[in-house]
């Protein structure tokens, strides 16, 4: 296991080593060079010229090329070209806003998707099945843009009962920054205040991205539950007279369920995709949100540092449930 | 003593409990931040937002139309042969941390503007040398420029003078103190910006300088408290002000969006005529329009009225020229184009006669993040649908569209966009539009060339006498707009959702009204 583990984290370096190059590919084969941009009004070609000598933009592209993935190695991300500021601490500022989200909206199609899965798996084509196969359907063709906008409007406007957007209250002083993950923080200050509201305010966001989610992990546990109550040792569960839930639970469960562990891993991809729109929404101070301003500035390096920080969490994440693919299924452990 | 008490009510400030939070005397804005906050990096209009309340310049523009106030400076005096001018400061201006605002910082600031090469000092560098700026003593400075350039009193307000010794402090690798500034103030400004809780783009807190040099004697209830936090998405930005979370939206509220915010309770919605005017540019130097009748076809096939009444709810001004209608040396009687199919096609036709190719599609370059500029682009496509000639959209972002202006080969067929007030002054829109010596920019991407025009928009701009400036202007407009070079579409009504607690509101065109010490807050 030790030995799978260490092969999986080499194996990181070259997926990111590749995105890398494709997003630097992607970002410098299109159109436009950002000096342009960055002069701003009022600039003179010149000025433009120095900008663009400046930034390095002139040199040949291997060698830009080599040059941001040497420092990047070593943890320097660059600077801003707009902002001139270090780009490693937007994304030290933001990316926990993201993760907390993320998370967050992996708890609830997780937890929330097995549970309804086994329920649905295990009472297959009873009215309940079929309500809840209707509401996944809607949940996979759901734009999560739209979905948001109706939630603030039905929880946050009309009904009063959750906050529209933001992380915390305007004002509300933020608990001391230990972790970065606000519900924690709070939590470690004491303050149950801080907690209760970063709760509230991430509600919406997270049910949005957790939706489409949810559905997908609840269609796959309800196949692989089935499967499961068509076994062999089910059906001599069944004959010995364990009654349907005991059978479910844990003995069904337990092995249906490696393909919804696998796709909750797959998922927080997708989630971290869907925050980018998310965050717009609900003024989420996170990756997403930075993201989409940074594209729309064509400001290179933040797009670059954004993708490698994603494409990394996002290889962590998977040997997670690599590890806990092992764990729920000792013929896979054998082979790792 | 001054730096005394300064630093008495800022240590007094900073122990506030913060249940100032709950005060009533708190608003949140929730128009945008600037990508950084050094104003001498950044430029564009979020960054007038933040430059207006937390730094002071020499001169600034206040109310609407604009009026160019002395501000940090007392007077100034220009000589005759318009290259030396001489500002006097007025006394006893501190900065935030206490310390006196001199000559040294306003030099300083100057110089490192035109140092950097970035942000605003594209307006200055053609005629102003760093070496141009010196200290004559404590109060006064000096610019000597290399060429006569009489809108230059108008480009002085964009320049934030910052404090000397504290970004001195901060200097890493010559970087001129850049990598601090950008997340921290050194200003004189109405409003202090607190560095621990910024987040960029995403939350600035501002507190109120009491010992602002303007005083507060003109405003019984100002604001002390401002959450800057801008809402990224327009349908957020109208829910949050009609539920109470904001008090202020941006200032280009979707018309479509006016009448629910007038409709709600306790909002409403300012409308303010600005000088930002939209634009459809035209490639002068590829055919098909390079011919004077092809443009002339374009600018009669686009239905103004549909535009301006239907799609924007008739807001904005239609604009006849590449001035805004309401600022001097924009002729008063100009005749803008009109939608004329019929006069369409007689252009087009005689563009044909000529030998002009209209068989290729058309490209129009809209930009993907503003909604305006597909509208726009559709209703011209339709119009030129009408006369047999085919365009197709393309979508595209403003850094790649400001960087294909680099070249007649790479600039776009036609792209749509504004130009926005940055120094009220011709020389902001005409002038570096029009003459030819701005070719490679984005202001002058329809690569219009014209030695008599180019002759005019020079002349004016080392003629320091306004009235000799206006005739240049108002020549150079009409024959720019007798050559159809672009279709100049409207002047901007700016709008901006505000709560009723908010009062004071003082909309200039430069800032959009973002300039927080003339608003109080009632309840």
């Amino acid at each position: 296991m030790a030995l799978f583990i260490v092969r999986r984290v080499l194996m990181i370096v070259p997926i990111l080593l590749g995105l890398l190059l494709l997003t630097f590919g992607m970002l410098r084969l299109a159109p436009g060079d950002p000096a342009a941009a960055i002069a701003g009004d009022n600039a003179t070609p010149e000025q433009i010229a120095a900008i663009r000598e400046d930034l390095g933009l002139n040199r040949h592209l291997i060698v830009q090329f080599a040059d941001y993935a040497w420092n990047a190695a070593q943890g320097d991300f660059g600077v801003s070209a707009y902002s001139n500021r270090a780009v490693g601490l937007d994304i030290a500022q933001r990316l926990p806003a993201t993760l907390e989200l993320t998370f967050a909206a992996l708890v609830i199609a997780a937890v929330g998707g097995i549970v309804i899965g086994a329920l649905t798996g295990a009472w297959y084509n009873s009215s309940f099945d079929h309500f809840v196969r209707v509401v996944t359907v809607l949940g996979l063709a759901t734009a999560s843009f739209w979905f948001a906008i109706m939630l603030q409007l039905v929880f946050a406007l009309d009904l009063g009962l959750l906050p529209l957007r933001g992380r915390l209250p305007a004002g509300m002083e933020v608990p001391p920054d230990t972790t970065g993950f606000l519900l924690l923080d709070s939590l470690i200050a004491g303050r149950l205040d801080a907690f209760g509201a970063t709760l509230s305010h991430l509600a919406l966001p997270a049910v949005t991205i957790a939706f489409g989610g949810l559905a997908t992990v609840a269609r796959f546990t309800r196949s692989s539950v089935i499967e499961a109550m068509h076994s062999e040792y089910a059906a001599y569960e069944t004959a010995v007279g364990y009654p349907r839930r005991r059978v479910l639970f844990p003995f069904a469960l337990k092995n249906a369920l490696v393909t919804p562990v696998t796709q909750v891993g797959l998922l927080f991809g997708a989630f971290v995709s869907n925050a980018v729109a998310v965050e717009a929404v609900f003024d989420w101070p996170g990756l997403g949100s930075y993201l989409v301003q940074a594209i729309f500035a064509a400001d290179y390096t933040a797009v670059l540092a954004v993708t490698l920080v994603i494409g990394f969490v996002y290889g962590v994440v998977n040997i997670v449930v690599d590890v806990v693919h092992g764990l729920l299924d000792p013929r896979v452990a054998e082979r790792m | 003593m001054r730096t005394l008490t300064g630093a008495a009510v800022a240590a007094a400030l900073a122990m506030l409990p913060v249940a100032a939070a709950a005060d009533t005397d708190e608003i949140v804005w929730g128009d945008t931040l600037p990508s950084g906050l050094d104003p001498h990096v950044v430029y564009d209009v979020p960054m007038q937002f933040y430059m207006l309340n937390v730094y002071d310049g020499l001169y600034r523009y206040v109310g609407n139309p604009p009026e160019l106030t002395p501000w940090l400076a007392e007077s100034h005096e220009v000589s005759d042969d318009g290259l030396q001018w001489t500002f006097t400061l007025k006394e006893g201006v501190t900065f935030h941390d206490g310390s006196a605002l001199t000559a040294d910082d306003v030099v300083y600031s100057f110089q490192r503007l035109l140092t950097m090469g970035r942000g605003p000092s594209g307006a200055f560098l053609p005629v102003l040398a760093p070496e141009g700026v010196e200290k004559v003593d404590d109060l006064t400075v000096s610019f000597t420029l290399s060429q006569a350039y009489a809108p230059f009193l108008a480009a002085i307000p964009l320049v934030a003078i910052v404090n000397q010794d504290a970004v001195e402090a901060n200097v890493v690798d010559d970087d001129w103190g850049s990598g601090w500034l950008t997340s921290n103030g050194a200003g004189s400004g109405a409003y202090i910006p607190d560095a621990e809780t910024y987040i960029p783009q995403e939350k600035l807190d501002l507190e109120i300088n009491p010992d602002h040099f303007w005083g507060w004697d003109d405003n019984a209830d100002p604001i002390e408290i401002v959450r800057a936090y801008p809402v990224q998405e327009t349908s957020t930005r109208v829910l949050a002000l009609i539920n109470g979370d904001i008090d202020a939206t941006d200032s280009y509220l979707p018309t479509d969006q006016v009448e629910r915010v007038e409709a709600a309770e306790g909002v409403g919605v300012a409308s303010d005529e600005s000088m930002r005017i939209m634009i459809i540019r035209m490639n002068n130097q590829r055919a098909p329009f390079d011919n004077e009748n092809f443009r002339k076809c374009v600018s009669h096939a686009f239905d103004y009225e549909a535009f301006i009444d239907v799609v924007l709810g008739g807001f904005p001004e239609r604009n006849a020229g590449p001035l805004p209608g309401n600022l001097w040396g924009a002729p008063a009687d100009l005749e803008p184009y009109s939608y004329d199919l019929e006069a369409a096609a007689e252009y087009c036709d005689a563009a044909r006669d000529e030998g002009a190719e209209l068989d290729r599609p058309l490209e129009i370059h809209i930009q993907s993040a503003l909604e305006q500029t597909t509208q726009a682009a559709e209703i011209l496509q339709a119009g030129m649908a009408a006369v047999g000639v085919t365009v197709e959209l393309v979508a595209s972002t403003w850094p790649t569209l400001t960087s294909a202006a680099g070249s007649v080969e790479t600039t776009p067929d036609m792209w749509v966009h504004w130009v926005s007030t940055y120094f009220v002054d011709p020389e902001n829109w005409i002038g570096q539009m029009y003459d030819t010596t701005f070719a490679g920019t984005w202001k002058a991407s329809s690569w219009y060339a014209d030695e008599r025009v180019d002759e005019l928009l020079q002349a004016a701009r080392a003629e320091t006498d306004r009235d000799v400036r206006t005739g240049y202007y108002e020549e150079a407009s009409r024959i720019i707009v007798a050559d159809a070079a672009d279709i100049w579409i409207y002047n901007t009504v700016q709008l901006r959702g505000l709560s009723d607690r908010l009062q004071g509101y003082n909309f200039s065109p430069v800032g959009s009204g973002g300039e927080l010490r003339w608003m109080s807050v009632t309840d």
